[in-house]
């Protein structure tokens, strides 16, 4: 098992290894110049001592974490922040059983949290006595917090295709959009993007969930010849359009910035694309689970929010934030107003509970 | 002719012969030096390994229902013998291409170091950078397509990446060195006399390839099968980096449970490959041809 | 034996196989008559090897020729030579029984596979192994797996049979066994052998001919007594047998024997191929037992005698051996057999030794 989790590869891992064709940084240089915000006070019941052990997904996103709020926070609460990648449900589903519990915190999603929930005690309550008024109540829930907005949306090369693709029914639409197309599988843990599937055959976003996967395999099977790559991590589809093997894929926001600054004709379409967030969950048994609740409330704050969107291309979680954010930047940004109402909100709920027979139907109809 | 006294001053014992009285004395030493590894191995590997196999069975409660529902699991079945399949094709290209490869390194003394560097270049880089290199090669504007068009061989790029068979082609440059090794080993081992005495009794070249070269090369040949085609067993990610989009291994299968939590059913598929992996070494043990070279190789 | 298995003969022609910068062989010329047991017998590296291994055809000559029967088989690849070879190490197939290790050259000669079973059960017949077909090599000790060797090269009557060091491996008795055995083979098979041996005894017990080879030429060939007997250097005196080296000026030449002038008295000598000039400085070779204490001739003490002073005297079984200082201090060693008739010396006795002009050489 150990094998395999060291060659599995998290969502944002291999966020760096486009290094192979893409040279360029994830900050771009328009944001850069800004003069970042700085959140100089905090409350007294945030600061302490001793030190917090967050477990991230390393990386570039370490990066950005480090600079937009693990220095700020160490300087201004006075408690050390020690940061580790390689953050995955199931290595904390193992510390919990076996009681060695080496983070304090780590970078989730709402769905991985709440499944392993749903399997025993794995995490700690969140103190919402402390979180600022600012985050929006839909990203609070009882175990974690959400903390990071980001979009699983439709990209495409502009030179490859006439015109802009304006969602799913575009991307189903190889004769109007030639080319062939990649979408997001299930190998190693992700989740079929059957929302995009259901829009894709005429269903409105607000009667996507509760997903009909009948129905959604009957629309995939429409586009099924046309897929060449079923990716699992998000360094795949920059891949595929950078070399051309692709005209049309669904991507993570994030990373496009890189492929852009690189050169590559390629653009985000926004149009019913899905809005999913990474949560910051504490895990049962943390021994600095104090100092870790202090940094959950830190890091939501609008200015540490607002620095993270400097960093790298995703949103916040405080409405407060964006008066923080220039308006280029805000431009690219899943949280940005104009953007955030194109997306569908990703259902954490339906896909907790119907995950595992989702994937398998997926599975048995890709192999068939 | 005293015969019988040289059977029991040695040069038996020197060919390999176990029946010597020297063969009859406990010798306990090696134990002891093993001890240790033993110990870690029982530790760090066998438990783990037993732990998880109990898990096939016992999570959330003692039941074999786990892999009584195996049989009727058409993804799983699917899976399995895809995976079978493209480690048999991986082991067949790689034998057919290590084989001259590892003549060479051992029949071509001058050339050996470069061709052992070549050999274990890509030994040093790491999958991921190496199925990125695939990706380069083989794409629609790669290399491999562009060349071709170049030399005016096709009109309109061949579809390589993106399909079992590029799957197949790096898999089989990533275990190559697999292939390559145990069989120039064995190879080397092979006494040069043997070949002169061959060659002086009347055989030419090929038919003392087939006759005592390739024969006696049977362990290295063997070990480097077993090697390649287990190690195939358990790939991930070349397969889903360069492979087509119906390619699922029992690997990508067993990586998609663990992160749904369903431990019981990946450590199912994990004990259903290891079992795999296992009845192929026995099976291959028991061989005739490939059996007896294992033992010669005692000589 | 019938015609066809009469050996084959054997030519090398200025033979040389040059490696970077050293000559492993270098101008070798030798006649290998029909049905002859040649042995080529040297230290390691003086090229008796290098010579087998260019006439098997596993070396390429840098020059000369190599013809068998009077044909040049130099651009011929070993597998067409049709020779018989027996190595060093045995080189049996571990893969193969003894059945088939010995059935390997008929069946490259696409000999039926009936004919083949009776040809390798005669072969073993012929090396003394009957019922030991169906072993594998391992399952034999040393002695045997040569004998298998030996059954190998000889089961397609070859009319040639090459062998290098092929007892070197197995320890004193049975290799003497086996030297018997392999003369015996010789004279029933009629063929020519080839042997390469570092051993002296074993040349000497074997051979027709000897080619003693030393720095890759060839130091003088013959049979072993002409060898023993007349050594035509210095290398091939000390190789073959002990030999006493006087350093002697020469006087006077009366048809082949030579007088010289050595530790103060006048020696005559055999001069078989040599013609020095008088007042050259010279070596003469004797063999330690062809000397005698010149009273244990019984009056009848050879021409050539020489005062000694005895420096050491060693009882050694079945002889005496005694080191001796000449005049001038040359050491001398002489072999008596032990009788205990024969007086025995004791070190520090003056003593005068005579010897045959027979069996003095310049060398």
């Amino acid at each position: 098992m150990s094998k395999l989790r060291s060659t599995r590869f998290g969502r944002r891992t291999t966020l760096g290894l486009l290094g192979a064709g893409l040279a360029a940084p994830f900050i771009r240089p328009a944001a850069a110049q800004a003069a970042w915000p700085e959140q100089t006070t905090i409350p007294d019941i945030l600061k302490g001592s001793g030190e917090v052990r967050i477990a991230g997904f390393g990386g570039t996103m370490n990066d950005a974490q480090i600079k937009a709020y693990y220095e700020p926070f160490e300087k201004i609460s006075g408690i050390k922040v020690r940061a580790f990648p390689g953050s995955d449900p199931t290595k904390i589903k193992a510390m919990v059983e076996t009681g060695n519990v080496e983070w304090d915190l780590a970078q989730l999603s709402r769905g991985s949290i709440m499944n392993l929930q749903k399997r025993g005690d794995y995490f700690e309550k969140i103190d919402y006595d402390i979180v600022d008024s600012g985050v929006d109540p839909a990203y609070r829930f009882e175990y974690g917090l959400e903390m990071l907005v980001w979009a699983q949306v439709l990209a495409y090369r502009k030179d490859l295709v006439k015109g802009e693709p304006k969602g799913w029914a575009d991307f189903w639409d190889t004769k109007k959009f030639p080319g062939e197309r990649a979408m997001y599988g299930t190998t190693s843990g992700g989740f079929p993007e059957m929302e995009f599937a259901l829009m894709a055959a005429g269903v409105p976003p607000d009667k996507v969930y509760p997903i009909d996967i009948d129905k959604a395999l009957a629309s995939y099977e429409k586009i099924k010849k046309d897929v060449i790559k079923w990716w699992d991590t998000g360094a795949v589809p920059i891949q595929l359009l950078t070399d051309r093997e692709v005209s049309m894929t669904t991507v993570w926001n994030g990373r496009m910035a890189a492929l852009q600054a690189a050169g590559v004709p390629a653009e985000i379409s926004w149009a019913q694309g899905l809005s999913k967030r990474d949560a910051w969950g504490i895990p049962k048994g943390a021994k600095n689970k104090a100092n870790a609740m202090k940094f959950v409330a830190y890091s939501t704050m609008a200015i540490p929010q607002a620095r993270i969107a400097f960093a790298i291309p995703y949103g916040s979680v405080n409405n407060a934030s964006n008066e923080y954010i220039p308006p280029d930047r805000l431009a690219v940004l899943p949280s940005a107003p104009d953007i955030k109402k194109q997306l569908l909100n990703y259902n954490y709920d339906w896909w907790i509970d119907n995950r595992e027979a989702a994937v398998n139907r997926f599975n048995k109809w890709l192999l068939s | 002719m005293s015969e019988a006294v040289l059977r029991e001053r040695g040069p038996l014992a020197r060919i390999g012969l176990r029946s010597g009285p020297e063969a009859r004395a406990p010798n306990l030493m090696p134990y002891l030096l093993a001890a240790p590894l033993i110990l870690f191995m029982l530790a760090f590997y066998a438990m783990p390994v037993v732990a998880m196999l109990m898990r096939s069975v016992s999570d959330p409660t003692w039941t074999v229902a786990n892999y009584a529902t195996l049989p009727d699991d058409a993804v799983f079945l699917k899976t399995f013998a895809n995976t079978f399949y493209t480690s048999l094709i991986v082991t067949l290209v790689s034998l057919l291409l290590g084989y001259p490869v590892a003549m060479a390194l051992v029949r071509a003394p001058r050339w050996a170091p470069i061709i052992l560097v070549l050999i274990m270049l890509p030994f040093w880089t790491s999958v991921l950078v190496r199925s990125y290199a695939w990706m380069v090669l083989l794409g629609r504007h790669g290399l491999f397509n562009e060349a071709l068009i170049a030399a005016g061989m096709i009109d309109r790029p061949l579809r390589i990446l993106n399909t079992p068979l590029a799957t197949q082609i790096a898999m089989s440059h990533i275990l190559l060195p697999y292939m390559i090794l145990p069989i120039a080993n064995a190879l080397r081992q092979i006494d040069p006399s043997l070949l002169r005495a061959a060659s002086g009794l009347g055989s030419p070249p090929w038919r003392t390839f087939l006759q005592v070269t390739l024969p006696l090369s049977m362990p290295g040949v063997a070990a480097g099968v077993l090697l390649v085609f287990v190690l195939a067993l358990g790939f991930y990610i070349t397969p889903a980096m360069v492979g087509g989009p119906r390619e699922i291994t029992i690997s990508m299968l067993i990586a998609q449970r663990v992160d749904q939590l369903d431990w019981a059913y990946a450590a199912t598929l994990s004990a259903v490959l290891l079992a795999t992996a296992l009845a192929i070494i026995g099976a291959f043990y028991r061989l005739p041809g490939v059996g007896n070279a294992f033992r010669m190789n005692a000589r | 034996m019938n015609g066809a298995a009469r050996g084959a003969s054997v030519s090398l022609a200025d033979l040389e196989k040059r490696y970077d910068r050293t000559n492993a062989v270098d101008g070798v010329s030798l006649d290998i008559r029909s049905g002859e047991f040649l042995t080529l017998l040297g230290p390691s590296g003086s090229g008796k090897t290098t010579t087998l291994m260019m006439i098997a055809g596993f070396e390429t000559p840098s020059a000369g020729d190599i013809a068998i029967d009077g044909t040049s088989v130099v651009a011929m690849p070993p597998y067409r030579r049709n020779i018989g070879m027996v190595f060093q190490n045995y080189a049996l197939f571990p893969h193969l029984t003894v059945e088939d290790n010995i059935g390997f050259p008929l069946k490259q000669r696409g000999v039926p596979k009936a004919e083949r079973t009776k040809l390798v059960a005669e072969a073993l017949e012929l090396v003394q192994l009957p019922g030991y077909g169906g072993r594998y090599p391992r399952q034999l000790s040393g002695g045997q797996q040569q004998r298998v060797a030996l059954a190998r090269a000889i089961v397609f009557k070859p009319r040639l049979l090459l062998m290098d060091e092929p007892l070197g491996a197995l320890d004193k008795q049975l290799r003497e066994n086996l030297q018997l055995e392999m003369r015996r083979l010789h004279a029933d098979l009629g063929i020519t052998f080839i042997y390469v041996t570092h051993d002296q005894e074993e040349a000497l017990t074997m051979s027709d001919r000897i080619a003693v080879m030393n720095d890759g030429k060839v130091a003088q060939v013959g049979r072993p007594e002409d060898l023993y007997d007349r050594p035509c250097n210095r290398f091939v005196a000390g190789f073959i047998g002990e030999s006493n080296f006087l350093p002697a000026v020469v006087r006077d030449l009366e048809d082949d024997v030579v007088v010289a002038e050595c530790e103060g008295v006048m020696v005559r000598a055999l001069c078989p191929t040599l013609r020095p000039a008088s007042g050259s400085k010279v070596t003469l070779t004797t063999r330690p037992e062809r000397l005698r204490f010149a009273d244990a001739w019984n009056g009848n003490a050879p021409q050539n005698r020489m005062s000694v002073t005895v420096t050491e005297a060693v009882f050694a079984g079945e002889r005496c051996r005694y080191l001796l200082r000449a005049t001038d201090g040359t050491s001398i060693v002489l072999k008596e057999p032990s009788s205990a008739a024969i007086r025995r010396r004791q070190v520090g006795d003056q003593a005068e030794i005579a010897w045959s002009v027979a069996d003095t050489i310049l060398v």
